[in-house]
């Protein structure tokens, strides 16, 4: 009984082909179109090389810190190497301003330098910051000079080793910054987490469908079988076994198409992303079966709450923008804390970022608890249901 | 006129759906407004840093937080290692500083201590790094001169204190424009799925077998049936065109009544012809229920992903930008682009915006002459 039921469950589930596009396809669709969107975001956000002009008159030429600093930091073979420098004049410099060709132009004169920038932002702060620091490597070799004349009081001061010797000095790094920080730092994952979190809770289409139509109040074919002598237990069992065991493959599909074609990074331990998938699945399962028993309304009805909670709960999880959920994380922890979709996306971002996997354990027992709570409340919603007339 | 007030009726069921996606829309403008006021004089962009002080804040210590406060933005957080490293993964924060315990002290005896950082890896991180070394190094080269602290402190501040003049050239008021590209560059995404959706979902109930053939044998000329089918669906862009303008005004005020609103506004109509052109495609071609919402979905979606809707066009890898080629809304964002770039609107300066709007239209005439195609071979079949 329970095998025949799973098998034409099956068999009416996959002839269906919305159901089969929005929980199949539908997620592989979206995770190639964040591939496609977000595969340069991170590099375009690293520092890259600046362009600027610099306006090559006689007051540069005779600057000679600032003309061997600009040497340097414009060797492509140096590790210093951070700017692009055109030498060229004013009506240049503008023109290549104009056409945002270059972040600004430096133009020396009367003993300062002027900064031209076209407006605000990162890559103007940080030539700002470029040329204020030549300037106080400027002002700490007179510092020192000065220093070195009242110190030793003489005036047979050999200006050119003093100049080398601190130039040396503030070329040679010698500071030490250890960088401890984890090294996945792909913030873009956790758009895809979010779509396994989706593909999850999807699932729900699946159960929710299948259970609807063994229902009597919601099909004619549920009418003949609840008036049946078949072990109603049975019946909804074996359909919900048949939308696990698809609802299983979909997200099978979809883990190995994002991890082998798109290259999504799910850390070192693949066994306990797919204990993740399994339990995500089955809190999409019973979110279905929940559904299905205890609202009473129409299917269409039922759908549009589905998804609606499900696009709800991955906006607050990160789909939309991952700052959402941090957002939430940091302010009202609670909402994500009941959140299954979040919890599939926290289990697998703490898989990818974490070393320790308590976060994780506790993600995958929060997922447990909610599914159990779901399945417990159809339970007793669903048993000894009884109709005088439908 | 019967026709046509069924066909509003239809609208009128899906008006959640509209009212969703002009929501939306409404968020995203909203959200974009929290940004800064203009600027006319060159503000530095500062990174988000979180210290972490094992010393105690007290000469040169304090004096290094004091510096790192100036010119970044501390992030206040919960004090555990676990909300610090979310906040460096989320972008939250960019750069930790850890301040190891007895760092002054190290200091005075003129040693160089190891101080741990943790850096997201992006611009800001690196800017942080830039703040943090030029301190640092500033302090080891006098630390080697200077025994005294205080001299040390007042030295390194006055050496750090210059800075220089930056001047800036651009006359536009770019952070205004670039949240109107961005509005409307959303907007392409709100205005193609609210007229693919509801166009084709209402264009269904026409076309279900039953309903059509009531209506071929009905004493209606069915020239007259399809011209106020076109008639509404025409309108029914319209006004979804206008409202999502009329919402621009609301939202950017008197940026919007300029030469330049006026071709952002341009722009839109010319896109909301595409879209329905489109819309008028797909409703011909699809005849399941089921099948509009997976189509209009993948095609609204996939084309807001890949032309820059909801992601900034700079961000987009450069063979994703060429394929996107082949949907209108690249064209759209594109001119929205190119007026958020260009200083002065006259015919010259116009062109490649026009280049566009003709590209945009081409699209649309294709789409109607594929659309006559398909029914023609409809109704011999």
């Amino acid at each position: 009984m329970l095998y025949h039921n799973l098998k034409y469950s099956l068999k009416v589930l996959l002839k269906n082909k919305g159901l089969i596009f929005w929980t199949f396809a539908f997620p592989i669709i979206l995770a190639i179109f964040f591939k496609l969107a977000f595969s340069d975001i991170e590099n375009k956000e690293k520092l890259d090389i600046i362009n600027i002009a610099v306006i090559n008159n006689e007051e540069y030429n005779s600057d000679e810190i600032f003309k061997n600093t600009f040497a340097e930091l414009s060797n492509k073979d140096s590790e210093n190497y951070m700017l692009n420098i055109t030498y060229t004049d004013l009506s240049k410099s503008k023109k290549m301003l104009d056409n945002n060709e270059i972040t600004g132009y430096l133009l020396f004169s009367n003993n300062e330098v002027n900064i031209i920038v076209k407006n605000n932002g990162i890559n103007e702060t940080i030539l700002r910051y470029i040329v204020d620091e030549i300037q106080s490597n400027k002002e700490i070799i007179n510092n020192l000079i000065e220093n070195e004349i009242r110190e030793n009081n003489n005036f047979s001061i050999d200006y050119k080793t003093i100049t080398e010797n601190v130039k040396k000095q503030v070329l040679d790094n010698n500071i030490k910054l250890n960088n401890i920080s984890n090294k996945n730092l792909s913030y873009t994952m956790i758009e895809f987490y979010t779509v396994i979190a989706m593909a999850c809770l999807y699932g729900a289409m699946l159960s929710m469908y299948i259970v609807n139509m063994k229902l009597p109040n919601m099909s004619n074919v549920g009418k003949r079988i609840s008036i049946s002598p078949s072990n109603k237990n049975k019946i909804i069992l074996g359909s919900l076994f048949a939308s696990y065991i698809l609802e299983l493959i979909g997200i099978s599909i979809l883990l190995i198409f994002t991890s082998l074609i798109l290259k999504v990074d799910y850390g070192n331990n693949l066994p306990l992303v797919f204990l993740t998938a399994i339990v995500g699945s089955l809190a999409g399962l019973s979110l279905g079966l929940f559904l299905a028993t205890v609202i009473k309304t129409n299917e269409n009805a039922k759908i549009g709450i589905l998804i609606s909670v499900t696009m709800l709960e991955c906006f607050l999880s990160g789909m939309m923008g991952i700052t959402m959920k941090y957002i939430i994380d940091k302010n009202i922890p609670i909402i994500n804390k009941i959140n299954p979709a979040n919890m599939i996306t926290d289990a697998l971002y703490s898989l990818y970022y974490y070393d320790s996997l308590k976060r994780y354990s506790l993600n995958i027992l929060s997922l447990l608890i909610f599914s159990i709570i779901l399945i417990v409340i159809s339970y007793i919603t669903l048993r000894r249901q009884k109709y005088d007339s439908i | 006129m019967t026709v046509f007030k069924t066909f509003w009726k239809i609208v009128k069921k899906y008006k959640g759906t509209i009212i969703l996606y002009t929501v939306m829309l409404i968020a995203f403008g909203g959200i974009n407004q929290i940004a800064n006021e203009n600027e006319t004089d060159f503000v530095n962009s500062k990174p988000n840093v979180i210290i972490v002080n094992n010393d105690e804040e007290k000469g040169l210590t304090k004096n290094l937080i004091d510096y790192i406060k100036n010119n970044s933005n501390i992030i206040d957080i919960k004090n555990t290692e676990e909300a610090r490293n979310d906040a460096i993964f989320f972008r939250d924060a960019n750069y930790i500083i850890y301040i190891p315990n007895g760092y002054r002290n190290d200091i005075l005896k003129g040693l160089n201590p190891e101080i741990e950082i943790k850096s997201s890896g992006d611009y800001q991180s690196s800017l942080a790094e830039m703040i943090l070394t030029r301190y640092l190094k500033t302090q080891s080269i006098y630390n080697k001169e200077i025994k005294n602290e205080t001299e040390l402190i007042n030295t390194i501040n006055k050496t750090l204190k210059k800075k220089s003049i930056v001047e800036i050239s651009s006359k536009l008021n770019t952070d205004e424009i670039t949240k109107i590209s961005r509005f409307f560059n959303f907007a392409s995404y709100s205005i193609m799925a609210v007229i693919l959706y509801i166009i084709c979902l209402v264009l269904y109930s026409f076309n279900k077998d039953i309903v059509k053939k009531r209506t071929i044998i009905s004493s209606m000329n069915y020239k007259k049936h399809n011209k106020l089918i076109l008639f509404a669906s025409s309108l029914f862009a319209l006004l979804i065109c206008i409202l999502y303008m009329i919402l621009s005004i609301i939202l950017f005020k008197e940026s919007m009544i300029t030469t330049r609103g006026l071709i952002y506004l341009l722009n839109t109509f010319i896109f909301t012809f595409t879209a329905l052109t489109l819309a008028l495609l797909v409703s011909s071609l699809v005849n399941s229920k089921e099948a509009i919402s997976g189509i209009v979905n993948v095609v609204a979606l996939g084309s807001a992903f890949l032309c820059g809707a909801f992601i900034p066009v700079e961000f987009l890898p450069e063979q994703v930008l060429k394929i996107s080629r082949i949907l209108p809304a690249y064209w759209y964002i594109n001119s929205n682009e190119l007026l958020k770039t260009t200083e002065i609107l006259n015919l010259s300066t116009l062109k490649p915006i026009l280049i566009d709007y003709l590209v945009m239209i081409i699209f649309g005439i294709i789409f109607i002459i594929i659309n006559n195609l398909v029914t023609k071979k409809k109704r011999v079949s």
